[in-house]
């Protein structure tokens, strides 16, 4: 398959040799397998490592419609039928290939780094589907040669796993599940219309609280109000605001960047960073930019919205990914074709519960 | 010097159809304090446990199966062989379904396991299992496991590694064929979910078009493979933690990826 001709050798000692139990396959010689004409992938612990599951990366609606109304046995058999049919690009696809753009500049500039974003697709589909999805993802050339089909069983012990600083899901039990375990997630929803993003660089938005911070302060507008809000917030002006699900995937994002501002790349860097936040500039927004610089993270544009319709800038801004706990945002941030993400943490949640918003899955 | 003892418990199987699978009675059992009558639960009684309950799932399909699994219980210990009363005692003592008690020496349990027609051997010896292997009998290393699970879980490695001082293994190869092949056929007894047997593909060092290409080679078998990692490089004991297979099986199959 590769062109490569391999030696169809297996040592004797290949199962139980004095060295170890099942984890002597460690040494291994590059040249002899299929890797040598791509670059080397990085060690988990040391990349960027987004996990996708198949659903936000590629489109599968249909798919998802004979799953639903003929059982998983169907769903199977059709997916072996159509294995030949690539699927379509699904939201998370766009912020997948800028990822990938990226780690294009991060090789040239660093080549023996393994500071990379690394993408694995997470599914908990059956491997029949596999066939497929490898299919796919051939065809529309993405570097993802790492995946965990689980058959079924939960996701979440792969994730940890893989050191995962990201995941993107289209079912929301599971993205709750992950956040559960300290691990930033988001709902992805497919959007019709969706504006044009950069191919060359990666632009990333971000709600505030219970996003990037904690979910403090809204709790506080949720119970008291407006005006109790902001008396709080100046208020506790100087006292930093907590830690959100998000806050790590920032700066993750954080340490690539300063990775291009070594080498020069500051006005032209790949990686763009936005905090979209309904607080205004002049009051409640300063607690946010004080706590965002104790932490040591910059963040290249903050939009204050003083309560003003994120879609409309968001609609400029133009992210591949735009992540915000609120349902009533992401919804807003889609009508006007922006990728939007939910993040289901927080005091919102209950708010979003009563909504019932049937968003499809 | 190599005997067998039948298990007059135990309905034996259909020697034409029956999956032969031999464990280590030093595997399965603890020797527990002198003086006991029975032994304590090994690391490999969990997995005996769920080939037994493969079986029983298998009758219930249909009770007139007769691919089943067939355990045979091997001990190679001397010191072992000298307690063989207490392992049948023991076996029975749990109600383990073990068909025959095959007692060798370190000598010639290979010859006893060719002679009881094994197709898997599974120890916990690092020596035993590359023995068996080269003269055909395909093996694996069992290893403890926390939290084992029901369900039996089969990994095969579909990239095993390719080491140039290797000598070719076509008897251990075909060995792993007929296996997949016979657990293939076993697993489409059963449904997508609630199956008592999953079989899980991993490819450790190779990229997507690996794994692809031993999903297919596997499906060539008859082969439908429940979950496949593809780890590319990546560390493999964090995924192995949350795998949990009972067993890995990679000797002979190296290549399936072509």
């Amino acid at each position: 398959m590769s062109g490569q001709v391999k030696e169809l050798k297996v040592s004797p000692s290949s199962n139980g040799d004095s060295r170890g139990s099942w984890e002597e396959k460690d040494e291994f010689d590059q040249d002899h397998l299929g890797l040598t004409t791509k670059p080397k992938l990085p060690k988990p612990e040391n990349a960027v490592t987004i996990a996708v599951s198949s659903r936000v990366l590629f489109r599968t609606e249909r798919e998802q419609e004979v799953y639903l109304q003929k059982g998983v046995e169907e769903y199977l058999r059709y997916q072996i039928e159509h294995e030949n049919e690539p699927f379509a690009p699904g939201p998370a696809f766009p912020f997948v290939k800028a990822l990938e753009a990226v780690n294009t500049r991060l090789r040239e500039l660093y080549p023996q780094s393994e500071e990379l974003f690394d993408i694995v697709l997470v599914t908990y589909n059956h491997a029949h589907v596999g066939i497929r999805l490898i299919n796919t993802i051939n065809h529309h050339n993405l570097f993802i040669e790492r995946f965990c089909m689980t058959g079924g069983s939960s996701p979440i012990g792969y994730l940890k796993a893989w050191h995962t600083n990201l995941y993107l899901s289209a079912d929301a039990d599971k993205v709750r599940e992950a956040l559960a375990e300290g691990i930033a997630a988001a709902t992805m929803f497919m959007t019709e219309n969706l504006t044009e993003v950069s191919e060359s660089q990666l632009r990333v938005a971000f709600d505030g609280d219970a996003v990037l911070f904690s979910d403090e302060s809204e709790r506080i507008f949720k119970a008291h109000g407006l005006d109790k809000f902001f008396e709080h917030e100046r208020d506790n002006e100087d006292t930093l605001l907590d830690h959100g699900p998000l806050k790590g995937f920032l700066e993750a994002l954080g340490k690539l960047q300063k990775k291009f501002y070594a080498k020069g790349h500051r006005l032209d860097c790949p990686i763009r960073t936005f905090l979209v936040t309904a607080r205004s500039a002049a009051s409640s927004g300063i607690r946010a930019l004080k706590t965002l610089r104790a932490w040591g993270l910059e963040i290249d544009e903050a939009l204050f919205l003083a309560g003003a319709p994120k879609g409309p800038m968001l609609e400029k801004i133009r992210p591949h990914i735009y992540f915000d706990d609120q349902m009533f945002h992401v919804e807003g941030a889609a009508e006007m074709g922006t990728v939007a993400a939910h993040v289901p943490y927080g005091i919102a949640q209950k708010h979003n519960l009563k909504q019932n918003s049937n968003v499809g899955k | 010097m190599v005997s067998t003892i039948q298990n007059t418990d135990v309905k034996q199987k259909d020697a034409d159809r029956a999956v032969v699978v031999a464990v280590t009675s030093r595997a399965v059992f603890e020797s527990g304090a002198d003086g006991d009558d029975v032994y304590g639960m090994g690391v490999a009684f969990p997995l005996l446990q769920a080939l037994q309950r493969v079986n029983e799932r298998l009758l219930e399909e249909n009770p007139a199966e007769s691919l089943l699994f067939d355990v045979v219980l091997i001990t190679t210990d001397s010191q072992q062989q000298q307690q063989s009363s207490r392992i049948i005692s023991s076996t029975r003592h749990y109600g383990l379904e073990v068909s025959r008690f095959c007692f060798s020496s370190e000598e010639d349990f290979v010859e006893s396991l060719q002679k009881n027609n094994v197709q898997l051997f599974l120890s916990t010896d690092r020596n035993e299992v590359p023995q068996a292997s080269q003269k055909g009998v395909l093996s694996a290393l069992l290893d403890r496991q926390e939290a084992p699970s029901e369900q039996l879980r089969v990994m095969f490695c579909g990239d095993a590694v390719n080491r140039p001082d290797a000598g070719p293994m076509p008897a251990s190869r075909q060995a792993a064929q007929s296996f997949s092949a016979q657990l293939g056929e076993m697993r489409q007894r059963f449904g997508m979910s609630d199956s008592p047997l999953s079989i899980v593909l991993m490819t450790s060092h190779g990229g997507r078009e690996s794994c692809g290409g031993a999903l297919r080679t596997l499906r060539s078998r008859g082969v439908n493979v429940d979950e496949a990692y593809c780890l590319a490089g990546a560390p493999l004991s964090p995924i192995l933690s949350v795998v949990r297979p009972h067993f890995l099986l990679s000797d002979g199959f190296s290549g399936l990826e072509d």
